[in-house]
């Protein structure tokens, strides 16, 4: 393979490292998405407050990577693929990698106005726009917490790589260079995670999370009876009933087996 | 910032080694079938089934040392396959290599079907009901019981509810103490009890009550999250790393297999798990109640080997080692082995020391 390929094709895949952590950020609450009942009406002031926030962390976060990149590479006598991969590492797109699932949601918030016209459902689907602003308002907060935290880790690694230098301990190779950035980057990031503002971001992304996931589900419920099909309530009941059956036969067994053995012990 | 001393000459031959490595690992991935990473391939026979619990029995790889049988019991987070992942990485092999009589329960994968099975069922039903076949089948009275992280806190509790049936306990990575993350408060360790803490016990309630379940999907994301950077490089410098040595890779492609099979945790049981025991540390405070009875640790009496990672970020250490003061037996001890929470059962010199460690406890207690 041609070695600026193979440089390109490490910066793919570095990328593509980065959008599997933010899908497992996205599995965690995607996995669960939910909502409530009559809900009040949406928070729109709070979802664009929450936004406002996030692009302030966003251009934070360009203007970093940005210069950083600029001096790590891009100058004489540096090789420019190397300098292109390094760009690559600090784009903040790659931290969070949340383009596709903000496509996604957009799609779905264009899709709530006719959800709302529907006149028989209108409440669920009015609790259902709310879920999901709510939702968007509070992956947007944990999205600006974690641009900080990345934010913070870039430049924790360019102090880190002039203590180096200054020890008289440059770094000889872009893999050295490399795994400093996963030491530093790391130790913000689990500090990041201990936080209490994380903490509160998570919980409350966690239960907008399942707060329309519960939205979702009261919709189907209506829909599943108004067809006659079987309801999600009535089948964890049957579910509940078979559940305490096995139970009870499981102890009416042991019972038989316990007066068995004692009927048969002389 | 002062810029690192990486000449263009330097940046040249990494980028040439690391196409070579690029095109090696091409050819490959190429050539590897599903076949060669096959896992938990020690040969068994399913015993005993019900609903969907099945209880096997390995067949014997040495001569039998004549002590009672040891039933191994995973948890529902994962599977037991992680004990017998590859031939040479296999703490089930190891162990019947050391002539003892193993079993294993696998709990199958549950759906939303199992919301409402509880700890109750998994302990004082299918557990119980297992102890009792293999009493039966092996004509003693008591059983050797192998219990690996939240199937520990099963043993556990089963070993308080029923002495009689115990003759020893081995815990591995098994938590106790669910808040004793707190002792050595290590930055990266502890996260899911520190976490589980930080919602409420309604937040929980909705979630289970929004999907039937724990996801085995949700759980991952978790454990992705305890280790953020590892996650990051996984996919693309550890694998480039793995790719430059066959074995390696093998073992890499090994573990994701495991990885992405992670059964989803029935829900009732999964609310008693994250709210009695990661928030309200009933278990260790004897307050942890099954079928009616609470599990007291002073009621196990048998002895306990209580192996625990001296690395674990995901149970620590001082949430096993709680165990100890609080049972009712003075044979007691204690096997900490270096590595983290899988390697324990996969690293190189932990799963060695894991096995024998166990065998020569067992041998001495037979």
């Amino acid at each position: 393979m041609d070695p600026i390929e193979s440089m390109k094709a490490m910066g793919e895949l570095w990328s593509r490292g980065a959008r599997s952590f933010a899908e497992a950020q996205a599995n965690l609450f995607g996995a669960l998405q939910t909502a409530a009942g009559p809900a009040p009406a949406p928070d729109f002031e709070a979802a664009r407050a929450a936004q406002a926030a996030y692009a302030k962390a966003w251009t934070d976060a360009q203007a970093v990577a940005a210069g950083f990149s600029a001096q790590l590479g891009a100058k004489p006598g540096q090789d420019p693929v190397a300098a292109e991969v390094l760009a690559k590492v600090f784009d903040p797109r790659g931290w969070l990698s949340a383009s596709s699932e903000v496509d996604a949601a957009l799609s779905r918030l264009a899709e709530g106005p006719q959800f709302a016209d529907l006149f028989q459902v209108e409440r669920k689907f009015a609790g259902l726009t709310t879920a999901w602003t709510a939702l968007r308002r509070r992956n947007l907060e944990h999205n600006t917490l974690m641009l900080e935290a990345w934010t913070r880790a870039t430049g924790a690694f360019s102090k880190a790589v002039n203590a180096k230098a200054e020890a008289g301990q440059p770094l000889e190779s872009a893999r050295a260079l490399m795994a400093l950035w996963i030491e530093t980057a790391n130790d913000v990031l689990v500090e990041t995670q201990r936080s209490e503002a994380f903490l509160k971001s998570q919980r409350e992304s966690l239960k907008a999370a399942t707060d329309l996931r519960l939205a979702q589900q009261d919709l189907g419920e209506y829909y599943s009876q108004m067809f006659g099909y079987p309801t999600r309530a009535e089948l964890d009941d049957l579910h509940k009933t078979v559940t305490e059956l096995r139970r009870e036969l499981r102890a009416l067994k042991r019972a038989k087996g316990a007066t068995r053995q004692k009927e048969a012990t002389p | 910032m002062s810029r690192p001393t990486i000449t263009p000459a330097d940046a040249v031959a990494e980028v040439s080694a690391l196409g070579r490595r690029i095109a090696e690992g091409a050819k490959l991935f190429g050539e590897i079938r599903d076949a060669d990473v096959q896992i938990a391939t020690t040969p068994k026979d399913l015993v005993w089934s019900q609903d969907k619990v099945s209880l096997y029995r390995y067949r014997p790889l040495a001569e039998s040392k004549g002590l009672p049988p040891v039933l191994i019991v995973y948890g529902l987070i994962g599977r037991y396959t992680m004990a017998d992942l590859q031939e040479d990485r296999s703490l089930v092999r190891n162990l019947l290599n050391l002539g003892l009589d193993l079993y294993v329960v696998d709990w199958g994968n549950p759906s939303r079907a199992e919301r409402f099975v509880t700890i109750d069922d998994y302990v004082d039903g299918y557990l119980a009901e297992c102890v009792s076949f293999i009493q039966d089948q092996a004509g003693r009275e008591r059983v050797n019981l192998l219990g690996i992280c939240e199937g520990g806190v099963f043993t556990t509790c089963y070993a308080a509810l029923y002495p009689a049936d115990v003759n020893a306990m081995v815990l591995t990575i098994t938590p106790i103490d669910f808040h004793a993350d707190q002792v050595e408060n290590r930055p990266g360790h502890g996260f899911i009890n520190l976490w589980m803490r930080s919602l409420s016990p309604e937040d929980i309630d909705r979630l289970i009550e929004s999907q039937g379940s724990l996801p085995g999907a949700f759980m991952g994301s978790v454990f992705s999250m305890m280790t953020p950077m590892r996650t990051l490089t996984k996919y693309n410098l550890d694998l480039l790393d793995a790719l430059a040595d066959k074995k390696k890779f093998l073992n890499f492609l090994r573990m994701e297999k495991w990885i992405a099979d992670r059964p989803d945790h029935p829900g009732e049981a999964a609310k008693q798990w994250l709210k009695d025991l990661y928030q309200d540390n009933k278990l260790v405070e004897n307050r942890f109640e099954l079928s009616g009875r609470t599990v007291k640790l002073s009621d196990i009496t048998c002895p306990v080997l209580n192996v625990f990672a001296k690395d674990d970020h995901i149970i620590p250490p001082a949430t096993s080692r709680a165990l100890g003061p609080k049972i009712g037996t003075q044979d007691y001890t204690e096997l900490g082995l270096p590595g983290g929470h899988v390697g324990v059962f996969v690293g190189g010199k932990a799963q060695a020391l894991l096995g024998s460690g166990i065998a020569d406890w067992l041998s001495a207690r037979g």
